[in-house]
């Protein structure tokens, strides 16, 4: 066990396992205080007191998501991660016939710096990317740029379902998104029947991992076998995404590690990089490139406003002037709403953060009775920024008196916000 | 003035009372009621809008959107969803509901 960032990892570097047989988080029993949060926070209900004490426990791999919303509300640091690719990352970084690239998704550069003391959301991109290649990083490819991508796909395929309705062997609509991990097994565990219904585009990282080791490869004159590709994300549940075993298209493991931004804030300051002096600096071509449209992934509604950028000018033809489509912005809970297309009428959508929110939906659908053509989905209350792979809340991992006085500012607050 | 305990206790918990409600005060103040993972949120959106960050705001003006997508010379040269695009970025998905049911048989209870 290590600490990383006042979370406890397993220093566990996984290889062709099964990351179904894999607790990413689980609870340490000697530091449960039997409170519940964890509990209260679980989409599933795959943590549960496992005793008359109250100590919880995960009961089963195949129950939980990864989402890892139990680690960042226990108010104890009792949960701990179960993997950690990080001492194999730096002994690959050290390997000179190893061509090591950077994959970082986009709300790590919305939450590293305030592992080094930077106000909360605060936007480090340009230190993120001198960081990495200070770390020894071959290529500093970003996963903004096949966010870009995602959105020409998925945004292209939600078209052909719309156009290919009424006709023989359409794919169903509503379109649901892919790019959670958390959201896409919970798909595959609870609600198998609406399979057809979820996009088939990988997400931004299983897309960029293939990509890097052919495109990529290509571009650089790098041959493919020497490319090792680290996923960087705010998530844990990414970590099972890359050990999905049908990840390999590009004729090796798309994914070769993944690390959330704890793990690479800590890599940081282990290497003695001092991330505030950092100047700025940009992604290298090709696959760094990105657009803001890429970088509102990080938020719940983000993925949607993005598709509707691109769907909006595919099928009105027209250039649509703001870009900004801020009814499908959501801070939490369920958002729906009617987007106006010229030439084409209403485009329905709907946006969900959190399991519990997303099962609403997913019922709606399986009972038939669902208006919307496409629906975003993500597992995490507020999407990406708030995964479970960012640096903690302070106020949740304060002192049990802090902690109190956090729960009854949660409780003012909520009162505040609906009034 | 001499302090007893049944005062002392009282001065703390008033202290504590006004450390929870000045908390409160400053964060209504600051405005709307931000939390957390708002102001991560409003980052995000923050730098979308700042043109020094993000030049461009939709994936399809991304140059090298437009090179790898290219119709001559771009390696996904059949346009989104083409064939190497199946091939690369585009997946399958597996009914993983058999361990789950095997759990709730065996008693456990979840959610859904």
């Amino acid at each position: 066990m290590k600490k990383i960032e006042g979370v406890m990892y397993q220093a566990n570097a996984p290889k062709g396992v099964d990351p179904d047989s894999i607790f990413f988080v689980q609870v340490d029993a000697t530091k449960c205080e039997a409170c519940g949060s964890c509990e209260e926070v679980c989409g599933t209900g795959a943590i549960q007191s496992i005793n008359e004490d109250g100590i919880r426990q995960v009961i089963d791999p195949a129950a939980c998501m990864n989402c890892g919303q139990c680690l960042s509300n226990c108010p104890y640091g009792a949960i701990y991660e179960g993997i950690s690719y990080v001492d194999e990352i730096f002994e690959k970084l050290k390997d000179p016939d190893t061509v090591v690239v950077s994959m970082p998704a986009p709300a790590v550069r919305y939450g590293l710096g305030e592992s080094f003391g930077a106000a909360t959301g605060t936007y480090v991109g340009g230190q993120m990317h001198a960081a990495l290649r200070q770390l020894g990083f071959d290529y500093i490819w970003d996963n903004e740029f096949t966010a870009d991508v995602t959105i020409m796909e998925e945004g292209t395929e939600l078209i052909q379902r719309v156009q290919e309705q009424g006709k023989k062997d359409a794919r169903p609509l509503p379109q649901f998104t892919s790019c959670c991990p958390g959201w896409v097994k919970f798909a595959e565990t609870f609600y198998p029947d609406l399979l057809p219904n979820l996009s088939s585009c990988k997400s931004p990282i299983g897309m960029l991992g293939p990509l890097a080791k052919t495109y990529g490869a290509h571009e650089t004159h790098t041959e493919a076998k020497k490319i090792y590709t680290v996923s960087i994300m705010p998530c844990i549940a990414k970590k099972y995404e890359g050990l999905r075993p049908e990840l390999a298209d590009s004729g090796f493991r798309d994914i070769d590690a993944t690390i959330n931004t704890r793990e690479l804030a800590a890599m940081i300051k282990t290497a003695g990089i001092n991330f505030n002096s950092l100047p700025e600096q940009k992604p290298d071509p090709a696959l760094g490139d990105s657009t803001g449209a890429a970088t509102i992934f990080g938020t719940s509604g983000g993925v949607m406003e993005a598709a509707l950028r691109l769907a909006y000018e595919v099928l009105s033809g027209k250039k649509l002037k703001n870009p900004e489509i801020k009814v499908v912005r959501t801070h939490e809970g369920i958002n729906t709403a009617d987007v106006k297309v010229p030439g084409f009428g209403t485009v329905k959508v709907a946006v969900a953060s959190g399991l519990k929110n997303a099962a609403k939906l997913c019922d709606e659908v399986r009972a038939g009775k669902s208006p919307y053509h496409f629906i975003e989905i993500m597992s995490c209350p507020g999407g990406c920024v708030n995964g479970a792979g960012q640096p903690l809340d302070p106020e949740i991992t304060a002192s049990l008196f802090r902690s109190t006085v956090a729960k009854i500012n949660q409780r003012f607050r909520a009162r505040k916000v609906t009034a | 003035m001499k302090m007893n305990r049944r005062g002392f206790i009282k001065a703390c918990g008033i202290m504590t009372g006004y450390a929870v409600l000045s908390v409160n005060m400053t964060k209504v103040a600051i405005a709307s009621a931000m939390d957390f993972v708002g102001l991560r949120q409003k980052s995000v959106y923050d730098a979308d809008a700042n043109s020094k960050i993000y030049k461009l705001r939709k994936s399809q003006d991304n140059p090298m959107v437009k090179k790898i997508y290219d119709h001559k010379t771009g390696f996904l040269h059949e346009g989104p969803c083409g064939h190497m695009s199946h091939h690369l970025l585009h997946t399958h998905y597996v009914d993983r509901s058999a361990r789950v049911k095997a759990l709730k048989a065996k008693g456990f209870k979840l959610n859904f």
